[in-house]
């Protein structure tokens, strides 16, 4: 298992391949970073860009729109330069894998989690029911993915039942829901009680987010979440420490 | 002095016999009228009787048409929910993909049964007032709009990388910007109070928002028959103060509650009217004691400042405010003059 480097502090010193990512980034000159990113991977290898070139960049990035000095926007961009590198390993003579590797279905990520053989990093996300503010939550997919998660995207306007559905069926050991508003947030208590229901409590974490818990993140707790994050590039340290805490056995679906 | 009287020496800087004040209150129109909101937002003449109530419960010297931006989205085809106790929201969004930007057909301000019910509120609120009270109409910026139809990210993606596309739905946006803004103002509309995300440095840096939103911004502004107090939209606008109170037919900021007025006063200089910055959203949590003593420290605050006009930023009042706390802000208004 690889350490979560993304949103957290790197030792590795600023290469000027990272500085030129960054600005890249920053500059939303997202072909350029994709084509960086290429070069990168054909000189060192996907590992290596990733951990010694993209993964120190995000860290950077992640750090300044902690405090505010990023835009969504950029945030966006960094999300979009995240998809690319994926694509890059997925897909790499041409075309975007996206569809077929981001939206992956609950049996695909079961069926990968038991090749595998190692615990399990799945993670069901969607927008809560009646919530069609996809931003965040496609973000986030793009930063787990990036961290070795497998994820199963259901998209927005999501039914309580389905995520818990979702989670039994895939052995994810993370749900995260994303609301913009108030008055959709309120329906994450929703997915909680659809949790306690099925028994999945105590396997299956709440991940919530979005600007309604961006605002006010001891909303999170209030309506039955076990843990929020500032900003999408903060998301996958929090799954991390939720798949840790959420004490599932390798084992298969539950039902 | 009248409230219009009253409003128009502040915003040219003359002396005042009180410090002019406003508060977003469209939605609390139907609450003081005993009734839920859906009617209210389909019904002119309800809409009007409901900011008299707010007019007789707490004087504010600006009055509001609708604050119900779902209804634009919904004139193009959004699905749009109407809550009992809130002003419609989106629920989804009227276009899937911005490769629809070519099919979109904007809605005729006069036959679009939401757009003329936004029309004929500020009609029927201004001959209500007949002069006495300015009105103030909310209107959705054509930067934003294609937020409501297509989505954030989906716009957002295509500001940054579909140059083609984003055109296409800028004249959109622009072109019903224009049409409903003039209508507004034919209905007797004094001002236009417009939100901007799209340009704000929370949401797009500077320097794309100077390349990729603000002269598209500013020619749809310049197409306007009247002022528009540029809002702060949820962020704050004081780092780019000075841009936005540039823009063409801008006649004033209203600013975010973090905003530093001396800061936004020292970026647009003397003579831009500045408008806030009480939370409005924050009323309802807020007690009577608390507000009149922020209203105390902003007038206190203000006191050199001919153009300050104090205000509630951010959206609607909440529907559960207490009336108590809006009343203390008249009183505090009132006795510090």
């Amino acid at each position: 298992m690889r350490d979560n480097k993304i949103g957290m502090r790197t030792s590795t010193a600023e290469s000027d391949t990272v500085r030129l990512l960054y600005r890249y980034i920053i500059e939303a000159k997202r072909y350029d970073a994709r084509r960086l990113l290429r070069d990168e991977v054909e000189r060192s290898g996907y590992d290596e860009t990733l951990q010694g070139v993209l993964e120190p960049t995000l860290s950077m990035i992640g750090e300044r729109w902690a405090v505010d000095c990023i835009s969504l926007a950029q945030g966006f961009v960094a999300g979009k330069v995240a998809e690319d590198f994926l694509d890059i390993r997925e897909k790499p003579a041409s075309g975007s894998a996206r569809d077929a590797s981001v939206r992956s279905d609950a049996s695909q990520a079961y069926d990968a989690s038991q090749a595998s053989g190692i615990p399990r990093r799945i993670a069901v996300l969607g927008n809560v029911e009646d919530d069609f503010h996809s931003l965040g939550r496609s973000l986030v997919v793009s930063f787990l993915r990036l961290e070795g998660w497998t994820v199963v995207d259901l998209g927005n306007d999501v039914p309580a039942g389905a995520f818990a559905d979702a989670a039994a069926d895939s052995g994810a050991s993370v749900i995260g829901a994303s609301a913009m508003m108030l008055a959709t947030a309120r329906r994450a208590y929703d997915i909680r009680q659809e949790l306690v229901r099925k028994g999945l409590s105590d396997s299956v974490m709440l991940a919530l987010g979005g600007a309604a818990f961006s605002m006010k993140p001891e909303l999170a707790g209030e309506l039955g979440g076990d843990g929020t994050a500032r900003n999408a590039l903060e998301a996958p340290a929090l799954f991390e420490r939720l798949r840790l805490r959420s004490g599932r056995l390798a084992t298969g679906p539950s039902r | 002095m009248t409230p219009a009287e009253r409003v128009g020496a502040a915003l040219s800087g003359a002396r005042t016999d009180r410090r002019p004040f406003a508060l977003t209150l469209s939605l609390y129109g139907s609450r003081l009228l005993g009734r839920g909101a859906s009617g209210y937002y389909s019904d002119p003449a309800v809409y009007a009787s409901g900011q008299r109530s707010v007019v007789d419960l707490c004087g504010p010297d600006i009055v509001f048409g609708p604050f119900a931006f779902a209804l634009e989205a919904e004139a193009f085809g959004a699905v749009a929910e109407r809550p009992p106790r809130s002003p419609p929201t989106v629920r989804r969004p009227a276009y899937g993909s911005p490769e629809d930007a070519e099919a979109v057909a904007p809605p005729d301000v006069e036959a679009d049964p939401r757009l003329r019910y936004l029309v004929e509120s500020v009609r029927a609120v201004a001959e209500d007032q007949r002069g006495r009270r300015p009105v103030a109409a909310p209107i959705v910026a054509p930067c934003d709009l294609p937020v409501l139809l297509l989505g954030m990210e989906a716009w957002i993606e295509t500001i940054l990388f579909e140059p083609r596309l984003a055109e296409a739905w800028w004249r959109v946006a622009a072109g019903h910007f224009a049409a409903l803004g003039s209508a507004y103002f034919a209905a007797g509309a004094s001002v236009l109070v417009m939100p901007v995300m799209l340009a704000n440095p929370a949401i797009l840096q500077p320097e794309m928002a100077e390349r990729l939103v603000l002269p598209q911004l500013s020619e749809a502004l310049s197409r306007l028959p009247g002022p528009v107090i540029f809002h702060h939209g949820g962020n704050r606008v004081a780092p780019q103060a000075g841009r936005f109170a540039s823009l063409p037919n801008v006649g004033g900021l209203l600013v975010d509650e973090r905003d530093s007025l001396a800061a936004v006063r020292r970026a647009v200089g003397p003579s831009v009217p500045i408008l806030g910055n009480i939370s409005g959203p924050h009323f309802s949590s807020r007690t009577a004691e608390d507000l009149s003593s922020r209203a105390e420290r902003l007038i206190n605050d203000r006191e050199d400042d001919p153009r300050f006009i104090l205000a509630s930023s951010g959206a609607d009042v909440p529907y559960e405010t207490d009336p108590r706390t809006l009343v203390s802000v008249r009183r505090a208004m009132e006795e510090l003059g």
